[in-house]
């Protein structure tokens, strides 16, 4: 078995040496590091499958929980995991130059700190690569060196640092209370956190945690970031980033707390992340922007999606999720393709037949037709919330229905102009014919998953069966043994 | 006594970190935003290290083994270390930025700024600003001006 940790190490060690070799004059070693590592990382976390019969955790630099570090792999965890480096060598920045190297050293900064955000069993680790993850998001955000993108990074570095005191503050609470802050150890002591004051500091790592998860109070950043910075950041965020903030949180409530309350809190959140961001996304009048908003609507529908109970949630939540990671990512590089305005986006299908043709496509998953995934992905959140069946989540599920006409509507509106006749005048004034590549592949694990549900559908069940076991993920954490001089 | 003040240094932290979140949502300054920011991050800070805290103890740094004493908790200190030195890199990022946005937009006014960032985003979209300053959105409720006005009549 290779040590999971490399997966980790060497994007790290690539976005160090990227500047080295870039100043050295060996840019074609520069140009082929970021995808070999990227590729070696894939291969590492490749190489961990066997994680389905058995999970298993590391005592990292070798001290024993609960008072070292771990790293805990299962199914969930690496699933996340895998996602980082082969969504990552998808959406990989084109080298152009000085920035380009700045970029590529970002991106895998940003890669590293996403795989460790998977499989980290410590809360302040959490945090850490939560930070790191940040740092590297800023960057990317403002490196298009563009005036706007200045502001927007600003912005979004003031709202993520100001989840980060609140994080801080919640971890501290946490601390104050337990005395520990191993996720193990505290899935023991979880009773102890049932109280308000662990409701409070829940509610606190959630703030600090949801801001990069586009979570409803902290997500005003989303649209200016997003409009600013280049579509592939854009996608790498919203897709990826985002997902992997989630499931940090997922993990701190199935295993510090597991209480009504916190769940509640999640719900509710996650259905004022739908009133609001399908309502502006409506409102947006370019297909960025939308997208943007579109997004932080979708994530509500994950929140929502993990508030409820058992393996029915996280078999949900984690199909919700992957399921906007990809067609997400994929329609913010369609998006890329034509850019700006919906109004001048006339006629632009009769100069890219393919483009039009998978944006109809992935609008069509993300609205939930039948035979694609967004319809098993909906089907699944809309199914576990009528069985919960309390009043909150009956009102979930009314509130899930009238986003996804409201979906319709928006996507409907760019589908319509798209397919009209072409007017010479509202032609976007630039198009990139070659970036097609990602989109496609996305389209084809669209597809793809489309025609293996039930296989699929049996790989889920077996990874929330162990998702869901707490007692499992404790036994064995606290047993792996640390190294012993 | 210990415990009254232990009582004030919470009292602190929690005040600290409300002056800083207080000063995020209310000022409107770029540079005070930032030292809002650094005090808040102040403010959690301390709140790690009383969550280790003992009045009756010594520094966590064992130089004669032989020798059992009664120390702080080390953990949250380690921690705190990181906070800062996490704290330190975000705040010079921040102010970098600062520095760039004077110097593209001339302002350190964040409404300001902000406008012209939507500005320049929808320019850049291709959609004419919805609203401005200089035409809101709506219809005016005011009488359309008087000839007189308009010829440049006395109209105070």
């Amino acid at each position: 078995m290779t040590d999971v940790t490399l997966a980790i190490a060497l994007p790290l060690l690539g976005a160090f040496l990227l500047p080295v070799t870039a100043r050295r004059g060996l840019q074609w070693l520069g140009a082929l590091l970021g995808p070999t590592v990227l590729a070696l990382s894939a291969l590492v976390l490749f190489a961990n499958a066997s994680v389905y019969e058995a999970p298993y955790a590391i005592a990292l630099g070798g001290f024993a929980p609960p008072l070292g570090i771990t790293f805990y792999v299962d199914p969930l965890a690496l699933l996340f995991a895998l996602t980082v480096p082969l969504v990552t060598l998808l959406l990989w920045p084109g080298d152009d130059g000085d920035a380009g190297i700045r970029r590529q050293s970002l991106t895998l900064l940003l890669a590293a700190a996403l795989t460790g955000l998977a499989l980290s069993g410590d809360l302040f680790n959490l945090y850490v690569f939560y930070e790191l993850a940040a740092v590297a998001s800023y960057g990317l955000a403002a490196g298009s060196g563009s005036s706007p993108g200045f502001v927007a990074a600003f912005r979004y570095l003031l709202i993520s640092a100001l989840g980060s005191v609140f994080g801080l503050m919640g971890i501290a609470l946490i601390y104050f209370q337990t005395g520990t802050l191993n996720l193990a150890h505290l899935a023991t002591l979880s009773e102890q956190l049932a109280n308000p004051q662990g409701l409070a500091a829940f509610a606190m790592l959630v703030i600090g945690f949801g801001v990069k998860a586009e979570l409803f109070p902290v997500n005003g950043w989303v649209p200016e970031v997003y409009g600013a910075a280049s579509k592939r950041v854009a996608a790498l965020l919203a897709g990826l980033a985002s997902k992997l903030a989630v499931l940090a949180i997922v993990r701190i409530l199935l295993l510090v707390f597991p209480h009504e309350e916190a769940r509640q809190l999640l719900l509710v959140l996650g259905i004022l992340g739908v009133i609001t961001g399908e309502l502006a996304a409506y409102q947006a009048r370019d297909i960025t922007r939308m997208l943007g908003w579109s997004s932080v609507g979708q994530l509500g529908v994950v929140f929502i999606a993990f508030s409820l109970p058992g393996k029915a949630g996280l078999i949900a939540g984690v199909t919700v999720a992957m399921h906007h990671l990809v067609v997400k990512s994929a329609l913010f590089l369609l998006a890329d393709r034509w850019g700006g305005a919906i109004a001048r986006l006339k006629g632009a299908a009769s100069s890219s037949r393919l483009g039009a043709a998978m944006f109809v496509l992935f609008s069509l998953s993300l609205l939930g037709l039948p035979p694609l995934p967004g319809f098993w992905s909906k089907f699944l959140v809309l199914g576990g919330l009528a069985d919960a069946g309390s009043t909150l989540q009956l009102a979930a599920m009314a509130i899930i229905l009238a986003g996804t006409v409201l979906e319709g509507a928006y996507l409907m509106r760019v589908i319509t102009t798209l397919y009209k006749s072409p007017d010479a005048r509202a032609m976007p004034q630039r198009q990139h014919p070659g970036n097609l590549f990602a989109s496609t592949v996305f389209a084809a694990v669209l597809l793809a998953a489309a025609a293996m549900v039930n296989p699929l559908w049996q790989g889920l069940n077996s990874m929330a069966d162990s998702g869901v076991d707490t007692k499992g993920y404790i036994e064995t954490v606290l047993k792996t043994a640390g190294w012993r001089p | 006594m210990t415990t009254s003040i232990g009582f004030i240094f919470f009292i602190g932290a929690i005040g600290l970190g409300a002056i800083g979140i207080a000063g995020i949502v209310l000022s409107n300054h770029l540079f005070r935003l930032v030292l809002a920011l650094a005090i808040a991050e102040a403010g959690a800070n301390l709140l790690l290290i009383l969550a280790g805290y003992r009045w009756d103890a010594v520094a966590p740094i064992v130089s004669d083994p032989a020798v059992v004493q009664t120390m702080v908790d080390p953990v949250p200190q380690a921690m705190v270390l990181t906070a800062i030195v996490i704290g330190v890199g975000v705040q010079a990022l921040a102010l970098t930025l600062v520095i760039r946005i004077r110097q593209r937009y001339g302002t350190l006014d964040m409404q300001e700024a902000r406008q012209r960032m939507q500005d320049d985003l929808d320019a850049a979209a291709g959609i004419t600003p919805s609203r401005s300053r200089e035409q809101p959105a709506g219809g005016r409720p005011l009488p359309a001006p008087t000839a007189a006005v308009e010829a440049g009549g006395p109209h105070d």
